[in-house]
């Protein structure tokens, strides 16, 4: 995969990375009615952000998840085992039923959930500032402005080291509108960075 | 005051190592008092001594350790007994200088020095001088704020222009329409009955079953009695309002607000007028009965998380609210008549205030608990005419220049403020707002001056209000009050 660098080919997304990251090109607006009615192109005023994530992100997620499930089904062995060794079967099967139901419901989200946030999640930076979009039904628009930003990081978990992939945190004077674009590749990241601290006007990136 | 670049070193004022102690003791006095009263043995009084000859050891070493100096645009703090610690803060990033006298400090002449530097509002960052001198402190601030001001402070100026002054009448109003006060007596109760629990013998329950023979039961002695909670209520009320606020002044002198306040506790809180941002008006239903509001200021770096540092005017006429934000910034446009927003937000008005506790006294009645079904059911229908209420608040307008905004009812909050304070925004829209055509902005102000919102507009007044908003967002920060002199001009 190859950063194709700085074009403005999707509408007014300013990066526009190679084939992996895909420019969504019909952008799908939050607002279609009344067309026209607000006088910018076609009634639109939020148009959905251009780039997605790399989809490897659905396997770090995915990934997270199944962690989560593998460590609460983990628990209840560890409980169920014990107690019905000590011959108290009411408290083993009410314990092993909620557990396995609570694992069973982990592992859904780790299948299901991943593909259903990679889809919703769009993110660009525009001449204004970084636009990230995220969330299905309770979504999320955000935009901070690049005079705004006060410090673009990368970084790595480990579990993102072995998917290969890198997350970049912005953060702003208010505590709450920063905001994270996990599931990068690294390139892109360092290209993503570059271009955020170029404009926000800080010297050194990362 | 022009400062040479190195000045000796200072301490705190002597009696600091009383503040201290206070502090200390505060801590591990129960301790020392229950070693002291349990321990039968003759050793207790020269332990005691010990430790106490110890205590004040450390606290003397502690004051001398402490010294604090001003060079080269820097203040150095430097302090520490065991483990030794030097604060270095330049003087441009220090965003305010707050002079406190506790009462301890009051009589004893001394003020504490509560310096606010630019650090994202950890409050681990904030540095502190326990005791100085009043003269010292007032010197200290105008030392510590005139460097970036590069002005000469309190030479030639005019003297400091009143804006607000509480009187003791306004003060108990305030005090009275204040819903927070008349929680007061309940909350003491509490901890009453807390502290009951505690104490040996079952005092509290002898207390309260004392208490139940005496209460009256027929209807006189009710009515005298709750006659006589109510009145109570709003004494200690308006005793509250007049103890946090005694003799409330707002001065403005030129590059700074300063406000002073209360009775036992004095305090002064300076607010550079560069930072300033905006307005809050704050009122509640029975405040808005009686015309009278609350001011608070936007404006970064002063902390909203500390209650009482905002504060303009306590309780002020809702003219003069409107008067005195006008004064500090003519463009505030919270006079002016605001967008309403689309029915469909009271339709989630009243769903949010309804259905909860309709389901919950559905379920409580489906179990047989009477009682709370009987709250439950009360709850929903004393939250209609809120829900009506907290949808007539809502509004925004955004004149160009000044972006208006209101919201809920048992606290109702009406700000008017500078778009340039926005730090981010973003668009939220649940499921339920989608289905109605409705989403909410949150404009983050950032420095600790929290988040302001639009809620539950319609998708094309958040489209106009974005896109006129933008403009603004682009432009290079200007202070407010260099923009006041344009105006002005």
């Amino acid at each position: 995969m190859v950063v194709t660098s700085v074009t403005t080919r999707c509408d007014e997304a300013l990066l526009h990375f190679g084939d992996s990251n895909r420019c969504s090109s019909r952008p799908t607006a939050l607002i279609t009615r009344p067309p026209g009615a607000l006088g910018q192109s076609g009634g639109v005023i939020l148009r959905e952000p251009a780039l997605q994530l790399d989809p490897r992100v659905r396997r770090l997620w995915a990934l997270e998840w199944g962690l989560v499930a593998l460590g609460a089904a983990t628990l209840t062995v560890a409980i169920v085992v014990p107690t019905a060794l000590a011959d108290n079967r009411l408290a083993a099967v009410v314990v092993a039923l909620i557990g396995s139901s609570v694992a069973l419901i982990l592992f859904g989200l780790a299948v299901f959930q991943p593909r259903l946030l990679y889809r919703r999640f769009r993110y660009e930076i525009t001449e204004l500032g970084l636009y990230v979009a995220r969330g299905s039904l309770w979504r999320r628009w955000q935009v901070v402005p690049h005079a705004r930003i006060q410090t673009v990081d990368t970084k790595r978990g480990p579990l993102e080291r072995t998917v290969g992939l890198v997350s970049v945190a912005v953060t702003t004077a208010s505590a709450k509108g920063g905001t994270d674009i996990p599931g990068l590749d690294p390139r892109v990241a360092d290209a993503l960075v570059e271009e955020l601290a170029r404009r926000a006007g800080i010297d050194e990136g990362t | 005051m022009s400062e040479p670049s190195s000045e000796p070193p200072g301490r705190l004022h002597p009696l600091a190592v009383l503040v201290f102690a206070r502090k200390r003791i505060g801590a591990s006095i129960l301790p020392v008092l229950i070693i002291a009263f349990t321990w039968r043995g003759g050793f207790a009084l020269p332990v005691l001594g010990v430790l106490l000859a110890v205590g004040l050891g450390v606290l003397v070493l502690e004051w001398r350790r402490f010294t604090y100096r001003i060079e080269a645009g820097r203040l150095v703090i430097e302090r520490g007994v065991i483990r030794h610690t030097t604060r270095v803060v330049p003087l441009d990033r220090i965003r305010g200088v707050d002079l406190q006298a506790p009462w301890l400090h009051r009589v004893l002449g001394l003020v504490q020095v509560e310096v606010e530097a630019a650090a994202g509002g950890s409050s681990a960052a904030e540095l502190s001088l326990a005791a100085v001198s009043a003269p010292e402190g007032e010197r200290l601030r105008a030392a510590l704020l005139s460097a970036r001001g590069s002005k000469e402070a309190a030479t030639d100026d005019p003297p400091p222009l009143v804006l607000y002054r509480a009187t003791p009448r306004l003060l108990v109003a305030g005090g009275l329409t204040s819903g927070r006060y008349i929680l007061t007596p309940l909350i003491a109760l509490g901890v009453l009955a807390n502290f009951a629990d505690d104490l040996p013998g079952a005092f509290g329950e002898r207390l309260l079953s004392e208490a139940a023979d005496r209460v009256p039961t027929e209807v006189f002695g009710l009515t005298v009695l709750i006659g006589v909670g109510v009145l109570v209520a709003l004494v200690l009320a308006a005793a509250g309002s007049l103890l946090t606020d005694w003799s409330f002044e707002l001065t403005d002198d030129g590059d700074r607000l300063v406000a002073h306040r209360g009775l036992l506790t004095r305090r002064a809180v300076a607010i550079d007028r560069s930072r300033v941002r905006g307005f809050d008006l704050l009122d509640s239903p029975l405040r808005r009965a009686f015309s009278l509001v609350g001011v608070r200021v936007v404006a970064g770096g002063v902390g909203g998380g500390r209650s009482g540092r905002t504060a303009l005017a306590p309780v002020i006429s809702d003219d003069h609210a409107r008067a005195l934000a006008r004064a500090l910034d003519p463009l505030t446009a919270l006079d002016a008549m605001l967008a309403h927003h689309p029915r469909a937000a009271l339709s989630r008005r009243l769903a949010r205030a309804v259905v909860l506790p309709t389901v919950l006294g559905v379920a409580a009645l489906a179990l047989q608990w009477w009682l709370p079904a009987v709250v439950l059911f009360g709850l929903g229908l004393g939250g209609v005419p809120l829900a009506i209420d907290r949808y007539r608040q809502l509004g925004h307008r955004f004149d160009g220049s000044r972006l208006v905004v209101r919201e809920g009812s048992l606290t109702r909050r009406w700000t008017s403020l500078d778009p340039r304070a926005v730090v981010s925004y973003a668009v939220q829209r649940s499921p339920f707002q989608a289905r109605s055509g409705l989403c909410t902005i949150v404009l983050h102000l950032g420095q600790g001056a929290g988040s302001r919102r639009v809620l539950d507009c319609s998708e094309e007044q958040a489209g106009s209000l974005l896109a006129a908003l933008d403009i603004p967002l682009f432009a290079p920060f200007v202070p407010l009050s260099s923009q006041r002199v344009d105006a002005a001009a």
